[in-house]
């Protein structure tokens, strides 16, 4: 009993910030301003006629674009490496190793890469430092190394190459952790927030920059926020449903090792 | 008979074009993670703005920061932090794990938890803001909201909460592909044996959860250690530097205050402090095995 009751509290808690961020994107302003947030019912969209003022569509489907392309190539390149690895390429310690360097601390000494490479403030700065991921990688090869061997071989042996193997036999097997391996590197490309405020400038900037700079505006309308908020979550929100149970078993399998 | 060693030592060393596929992705992360990594020491001897030319300093910036009270402040800071995250964190994930397990809710509710650490950040935060504003957020309405616009303790309170709201999602999914892992007899036969639920777990299931709960400790700390985004986004630091965690102290200073060397040199401290915090971690838990 206490156990079913401790995980409905905890479901609540954690479902608590999405279902008042899908409540208060809809609150008209006066009631924001009265104070009376959950007293009196009210029901608007001009929350969202103030975000398309403010430009968010334009940093919205350039966000879209920017990850999805970043996504695009971490899977393209993981896939590869993936294979050259279970080709008997002994690399995997170096993907390792890079797993665990710690992305968000080389701010300073990628500040400096991306300045002597004049790739600062430019949309470059946004997608070639994230084309390959180690940790896509060695999802992508644990899930490639549970495929037959047999399978590969039967292929060869009717005389199939590197790029029919891929494309014709490993790319289907491996599409649902290709898929999960997908959500996440666009998830943690989408979220990134200090990152793109500091090497990406004015011109390129991403949701999560918008989003903090709106903060800044509008320190008070609970409502905008939230129609931000939301707006900006509902992309990923809705990749995550389709996509849940590859997600959640991709991650379990790849921490069984 | 023919030399062995000879074929298997052609065999291991024969070139197979496929092994050229994984140019692309090293050749990215070396140039875009291995060589910033280790780039970093050398700026941690300049002086460097970022605009202005780089003047060398030798070991100026490292001086600087022994005698740095504010270092030192955002030093304790992150420990304050870190004491209250990690053992929330980890005592959550493992409840958690096991209250799901084998539940016909077990695999809604993991999605929901996972939920926060994927789908946003900028967005959560715009959430939680305007939820836990003291005086003016939702809640405020119903319930009173500890003022962490101007305690530091409640404003490192909301922090945690923060963190655990995003990562313990994951945690307990580390937990439970371990728990899933304990094979079933074993529990049968101590129940066989007469041995308690509560005995079972003590001498059976805890036992073999320790190398998840090493796991926990050790990326708890990576990310206690690095993580300044919530910071950022929620208190910025404040009320009065009291959550200026690390991370953000080295934002700060980097590209706030433009000092890029010195920031640098926080950097190679922060890497350090958490190499060695993970390695003592990941030693003290296999010795008590």
């Amino acid at each position: 009993m206490i156990r079913h009751l401790f995980v409905l509290i905890t479901a609540f808690l954690v479902a608590l910030p999405f279902l008042w961020m899908a409540f208060a994107a809809f609150i008209p302003q006066e009631i924001v301003y009265s104070g009376e947030l959950l007293s009196r019912f009210g029901f608007t969209l001009a929350n969202f006629q103030v975000l398309a003022k403010e430009g968010f569509w334009g940093r919205m489907g350039f966000s879209l674009a920017v990850s999805s392309l970043v996504t695009f190539l971490q899977l393209f390149t993981a896939f590869l490496a993936a294979y050259a690895i279970k080709e008997g390429l002994k690399v995997l310690p170096f993907f390792l190793l890079l797993l665990a360097v710690p992305a968000e601390l080389l701010l300073v000494p990628l500040y400096g890469l991306l300045k002597s490479l004049h790739l600062l403030d430019t949309v470059w700065a946004l997608i070639l430092p994230f084309a390959a991921s180690p940790f896509i990688v060695f999802l992508l090869y644990g899930a490639m190394r549970s495929i037959p061997e047999e399978l590969l071989e039967a292929a060869r042996l009717d005389g199939a190459g590197h790029r029919v193997l891929l494309s014709r036999i490993l790319f289907p097997l491996m599409r649902p952790t290709l898929v999960a391996a997908g959500v996440l590197a666009f998830a943690a490309h989408w979220n990134l927030v200090l990152y793109p405020r500091i090497v990406a400038g004015e011109e390129w900037k991403t949701v999560q920059t918008w989003l903090t700079d709106l903060q800044r505006k509008y320190p008070a309308d609970w409502g905008i926020l939230s129609a931000a908020a939301l707006a900006a979550t509902l992309p990923l929100v809705l990749i995550y449903l389709v996509y849940e149970r590859r997600v959640i078993e991709s991650v379990e399998k790849g921490l069984k090792g | 008979m023919a030399p062995p060693s000879s074929t298997q030592f052609r065999r291991a060393w024969r070139f197979n074009p496929a092994h050229l596929f994984a140019l692309p992705a090293m050749g990215i992360l070396a140039l875009f993670i291995l060589y910033p990594f280790l780039d970093v020491l050398r700026f941690s001897t300049w002086d460097w703005s970022g605009l202005s030319a780089p003047k060398e300093v030798g070991l100026e910036n490292y001086r600087q920061i022994l005698r740095d009270a504010a270092f030192w402040a955002s030093l304790r800071t992150t420990l304050y932090f870190m004491a209250m995250a990690l053992p929330a964190f980890v005592i959550l994930a493992v409840l958690l794990a096991l209250a799901l397990d084998g539940q016909r809710y077990e695999r809604p509710v993991k999605a929901l938890l996972f939920l926060p650490g994927l789908v946003t950040l900028g967005g959560a935060t715009l959430s939680w803001y305007t939820l836990f504003a003291p005086e003016y957020g939702a809640l405020a309405a119903l319930v009173p909201i500890p003022r962490w616009d101007q305690e530091v303790f409640w404003a490192l309170v909301l922090v945690v909460l923060f963190t655990l709201w995003r990562h313990v999602g994951y945690g307990v999914l580390v937990v439970s592909a371990r728990l899933k892992a304990i094979p079933r007899t074993l529990l049968e036969a101590a129940a066989v044996d007469g041995a308690t639920a509560a005995q079972a777990f003590r001498y059976i299931t805890l036992p073999l959860l320790r190398p998840a709960i090493t796991f926990l400790l050790v990326i708890g700390t990576v990310l206690a250690l690095q993580s300044y985004s919530a910071v950022f986004l929620l208190t910025r630091g404040g009320p009065f530097g009291g959550t200026r965690v690390l991370g953000y102290y080295l934002y700060e200073t980097g590209f706030e205050n433009f000092r890029l060397g010195y920031a640098a040199a926080i950097t190679v401290i922060v890497l350090i402090l958490t190499l060695s915090f993970a390695y003592a971690q990941a030693r003290l838990l296999r010795e008590g095995e």
